[in-house]
Formats: C-alpha cells, structure tokens, sequence
C-alpha cells in the first residue's frame, strides 16, 4: 500500500519529509513542481553520482580525443614542410572538444542511470504535483504510523493507493 | 530578493497553476495564422533554398560562382553569421544558470532553440558549400577501405568537430532542461498527444531524487558548454586567420567573431522575444527587465565590437607591411563593397549607442528594429570579410571580384524560411517558456513568512 499526501505549501511538506525521516520511515518520495531548496537534505540526498560520470567522460573524451589524433596522423605518415607528425596545438584543440562531447554525453548517461530514467511504465505519481501541491508518498510498512505524521504536518488530503 | 521578484512581471504575478495553463495553452491551441506563416515559410523553404540547391548539384558549383578566383563568398559568410547567431542562446542561459540570474528562467528556452536552429541552419550552409555533398561524411574518422583519416591539422577538420560537439551539446543542454515541461504538458492532455509526451519526458515524476539528479547533470551541462561555445567561434575565426590572406591573418580574429557571435546571438534574441511577445502572447512572462538587461547586454557588446575594429584597422595600418594596408584600404574605400563596410559600422557601431537610454532600452517595438539593424549589420559583416579579402589575395594574377549569384541570393534568402520554419515547428513541441524555472522565480508558496 502507498500513502499519498498532498500540501499546498512547500515548508509544510518539507516539514513533513524531515518529521519522516526522523522517525525513520522508510520508502518516503517527495514529489514537486519545482525543485525544493531543503529537499536533499529533508530527504537525505547527498552528492550526486552524476559528477563521476561526468568526470570519467572527460577523461575518456580527452584520452580518446588525443589517441584518434596521433594514430590516424601515424597509419600513413605525410610529412608536410617539416613539421612534426604530432602537433600539439592543433590536436589539443581537438581533445579540447571530444573532451567537451564525452563529458556531456557521460553526464546524460550518468543522468538516465543515476535518475531511473527512462521508465515508461505506470508508477505512483499524481498531476497535481506538476502544477501546484507537493505530494508525499509513504510506500510499504511505514505507510500505517506515516499517516498521523502528515496529518499533523497539514496535509490537504491524503489517499491510499494499493500496490500494483 | 524579493525586490527582483516584482520586477520580473510587468503585469503582476501569475499563480502556479496559471504558468501551466498560459504555457502549456500557448502550445495547444493552434489558430489558422499559425498554419498559413507554416506553409509560407516552408514552402519559400523549399523554393528558396532545396529548389537551387537541387538545380546547383545538377551543374555543378559553377552555379554558385565558384569557377572564378573568388571561391568563397556568401555560402561562406552565411556560415558564419548563423554560427554568429548561435552563439547567444546557449552561451547565455549557461552562463546566467551559473551565476544565478532569476531573469534568465522565462527567456532561456526560446533562446536557446535560436541556438540550435541557426546551429542547424549553418551547417545546412556547409552541405551547400562542399559541393558533392554525397561524400560530406568523408570529414568523419570513420574505418573505411581506402584507409584514409581526416587531416586534424586543418581548420575545418576543428570546426567539424567543434560543430559537432557545439550541436550535441546544446540539443542536450535544452532537451535535458524541458524534461520536467514535458511531463507537464504530457499531464494536461490526452489521446496521441499525451502518448507522445509521455514518451518524450521518459516517465519524468519530479519526485526529490529526480531534481536532485537533473540539477547536478544540468550545472554540469551549463558548465561543459560555456568554454564549448566560446570555442566554436574561435574555431571558425581560425578557418580564416590560419590562412596567410591580408585582412584575414590577424590574431585579433578569435576574439572579434566570438564578440561578434554573442553581439549578434543578442540580437537575434530580442527579435525572437518580441515575436513571442506577439505572435505567442508571452507579455506577461517576457517584460520590461528582460529587455533591459538584453539591451545592456547589447550595448556593451557593441562598444566591444567597435573597439576590436578599431584595433583591427590600426594594427592593419600600423604594421606597415604594403598587403595588409592594400587590404583594408581596398576592404573600406576602394574595393566594391566600401559602402557596406560602412553600413555596417553604421548598424552595429553607431546606432547601438541609442541604447545609453533607458527609455529606448525598455522599448519593444524601437529595441525590434535596432536589433534587426544589427542583425543586417552582422550579416553584412561576415560578407565584407570574405568578399574584401580572398579575391585581393597578394599577386595580381590571382585577383578577382566576388558578388554573389542569383543561387547564392537565393539560398540565403531561403536560409532565413528555413530557420523560420523550424521555430515555427519548436513552438508547438516544446513549451516556449520554461513552466518549472518560471514557478521558480514566483513568490514561494509558503506557509511561513520567507525569512531572507
């Protein structure tokens, strides 16, 4: 069974989500139109993994950038006036952007994983919480001692949803 | 703070349920005008630009001039000025996402489609100038049977990967920031429609660990495509400095085009804001601090913008070699084209200095023609240096005089519908202003007094 709370105000569900938390109730999503300032830490959302992602893909960009330089430039070797068949400059421009291009398509990916996304499948969710109400849902055995809690908090309304 | 609050809407604050239904309506309701500007400018699209386009790779490149000494022109400068007009949109949002500017939130989404549309406009521009456009995947690393790689020495092997980079990025940069808008919109309506959504915003909840993520990636997004864009223009000022041309080969160029870029992006902002304005009825969310700061924003640019032509001419003059000289000389009083240099001084250095005034800075309809003089000033720009510069390269025997033809008029004609065309098409997929950013910039709707 799922609880679903909704507020009107923001502090209020933020409220909510700590007094939750607090008690130590378990499977608690915040749900709102904005993203909430207080919402990490309400809920105990650290740093996010994304940043890896995004760090591995720049490193991956630039290391892959540099290597497709230098070994294209030496499968056929074209000396041109002299200069050196590694050229710095120009190929360091050219690790500048694959580095730019693998770090944002790393972070897209670190997003989709990190987030859950895509999931194209029925889940608990309500509209409203897209336009104007911040929803609380209490999934699993919490949800009994968590409807006390959100009353207390100034929920609207609260419902039940069996599971599915 | 809340001091900024009042001065983002002209008309007061609308609720939150009121942002959903202005933008989301915006997009939903279609009339007949819309339909007919559509059909008019796809098919001035198809006319103007696919037509000669087709009759040019049937005769060749011959058609668009290129058999004198003259090669690059139009196609060329035309690249450069929708590059130019890319720059802003992107860069921008990202920057004013980084340092916190709340006016950002109603403007970004839209500028941020310039963005990609012109992005998407000058590569077309590419297409048209390389000529056998069939093996314009040879600029690829790809494995292939001729074991044959791309040169990663030449310019226009950067600006491939800088373009490239440039259009990945910042389609990512808006898709990522419309997810949340998306769900909304998915939300709100029914049948095909909210199918389609619901594909498009992957299942998007809004739930605390999803904005939790989306905020991180997106900084991430904004802070990867900063140095990108000043990049990309760089990029492309170098397919002309690196040569060894007079009037190309100045080291002041990578500065000068990105200055330019952001000064004409600019621009093409305002144009674009006061279309929204008019045709989308988004008064109540683009106001009078908007235009405010994008004026500021246009003057400083321009006062930049001067500045570089004045040291370019100076240090021109100054280095006392004979072909740099003969080059400006030739590019401002004796070649074919004096007169549009000087227009274009006209329209991007002179006439922007109207906007020291606040009361001109804060008019729509007066900031929509100066931003247009501008944008005709830039276009014009680009043209003067390719059109002044390649034809008077040092020897005589490969002198020439450049002026368009009648399918490079054409196609840049066309240029303009296409870009128009695929606003148009924006306009009704994604929501023109942000709903989320916007409820962020609105009064808390909080139970307690704000205590900041």
């Amino acid at each position: 069974m799922t609880l679903l709370a909704s507020f009107a105000h923001e502090d209020a569900a933020l409220d909510a989500a700590r007094a939750l938390r607090e008690k130590g109730v378990a499977g608690v999503d915040l749900y709102s139109p904005i993203p909430l300032h207080g919402a990490e830490e309400a809920l105990g959302l650290g740093k996010s993994l994304v940043r890896v992602f995004t760090l591995l893909g720049g490193i991956l960009g630039a290391i892959g950038g540099f290597t497709l330089c230098v070994w294209t430039a030496t499968r056929f070797i074209l000396p041109t006036a002299g200069r050196p068949v590694i050229t710095l400059p120009p190929y360091l421009l050219i690790t500048y952007e694959s580095t730019i291009l693998l770090g944002t398509l790393m972070t897209l990916l670190g997003f989709f994983v990190v987030a859950r996304l895509p999931a194209w499948r029925d889940r608990t969710y309500r509209a409203s919480s897209n336009v104007d109400r911040f929803v609380i849902s209490v999934a699993g055995p919490g949800a009994a001692e968590a409807e006390d809690i959100l009353r207390a908090a100034g929920a609207e309304s609260i419902e039940r949803e069996s599971a599915s | 703070m809340s001091a900024t609050r009042e001065l983002m809407f002209d008309h007061g604050q609308p609720s939150y349920s009121e942002v959903n239904n202005d933008v989301i309506n915006a997009l939903t309701t279609t009339t007949w005008r819309y339909w007919v500007t559509l059909v008019i400018s796809a098919g001035t699209a198809l006319l103007f630009f696919v037509a000669p386009w087709i009759y040019q790779i049937i005769v060749g490149v011959g058609a668009a001039g290129m058999n004198r000494n003259a090669m690059w022109g139009t196609y060329l400068s035309n690249f450069i000025f929708w590059i130019g007009l890319s720059h802003s949109g992107t860069l921008l949002s990202a920057v004013l996402h980084i340092t916190q500017s709340d006016w950002r939130k109603s403007i970004y989404r839209s500028a941020e489609a310039m963005t990609l549309f012109s992005l998407m406009t000058a590569a077309m521009f590419v297409m048209v100038h390389v000529g056998r456009v069939w093996f314009v995947h040879w600029t690829f690393p790809f494995p292939n049977p001729m074991e044959l790689w791309p040169n990663f020495r030449s310019p226009l092997m950067f600006d491939v990967m800088a373009i490239l980079t440039y259009l990945t990025a910042s389609s990512v940069f808006i898709y990522m920031g419309s997810l949340p808008d998306f769900a909304a919109v998915r939300d709100r309506s029914t049948g095909l429609r909210r199918r389609i959504y619901a594909v498009m915003c992957f299942g998007w909840r809004g739930t605390a660990h999803e904005w939790h993520t989306l905020g991180w990636a997106y900084t991430f997004f904004a802070v990867l495509v900063i140095p990108l864009a000043v990049s990309v223009h760089s990029i492309v000022s170098w397919d002309f400095a690196m040569s060894t041309v007079p009037g190309l080969h100045h080291t002041i160029f990578a500065p000068y085009f990105v200055c330019g870029a952001i000064y004409s992006g600019t621009a093409g902002i305002v144009t674009v804001m006061w279309m929204l304005r008019k045709f989308m009825g988004f008064g109540r969310y683009i106001g009078q601090l908007h235009i405010d700061n994008l004026s500021k924003l246009l003057l400083v640019l321009s006062l930049i913008w001067t500045y570089i032509n004045i040291c370019e001419n100076f240090s021109g003059w100054y280095s006392g070699t004979s072909f740099e000289y003969e080059a400006i000389l030739y590019r401002v009083w004796e070649g074919p084209f004096w007169w549009l240099y000087w227009e274009m001084i006209l329209f991007c250095a002179v006439v922007p200095l109207v906007l020291f005034s606040r009361r001109i800075r804060t008019n729509w309809n007066v900031m929509l023609v100066i931003s247009i003089l501008i944008n005709i000033g830039m276009l014009t720009e680009r043209f003067v240096i390719v059109a002044s510069s390649l034809p008077r390269k040092f020897l005589p025997d490969v002198f020439g005089t450049y002026f368009p033809s009648l399918v490079e008029i054409s196609i840049t004609v066309g240029s303009f519908a296409i870009f128009t065309t695929l606003f148009l098409l924006f306009v009704k997929i994604f929501p023109a202003v942000s709903i989320y950013e916007v409820k962020e910039t609105l009064n808390p709707l909080r139970k307690r007094e704000a205590h900041t």
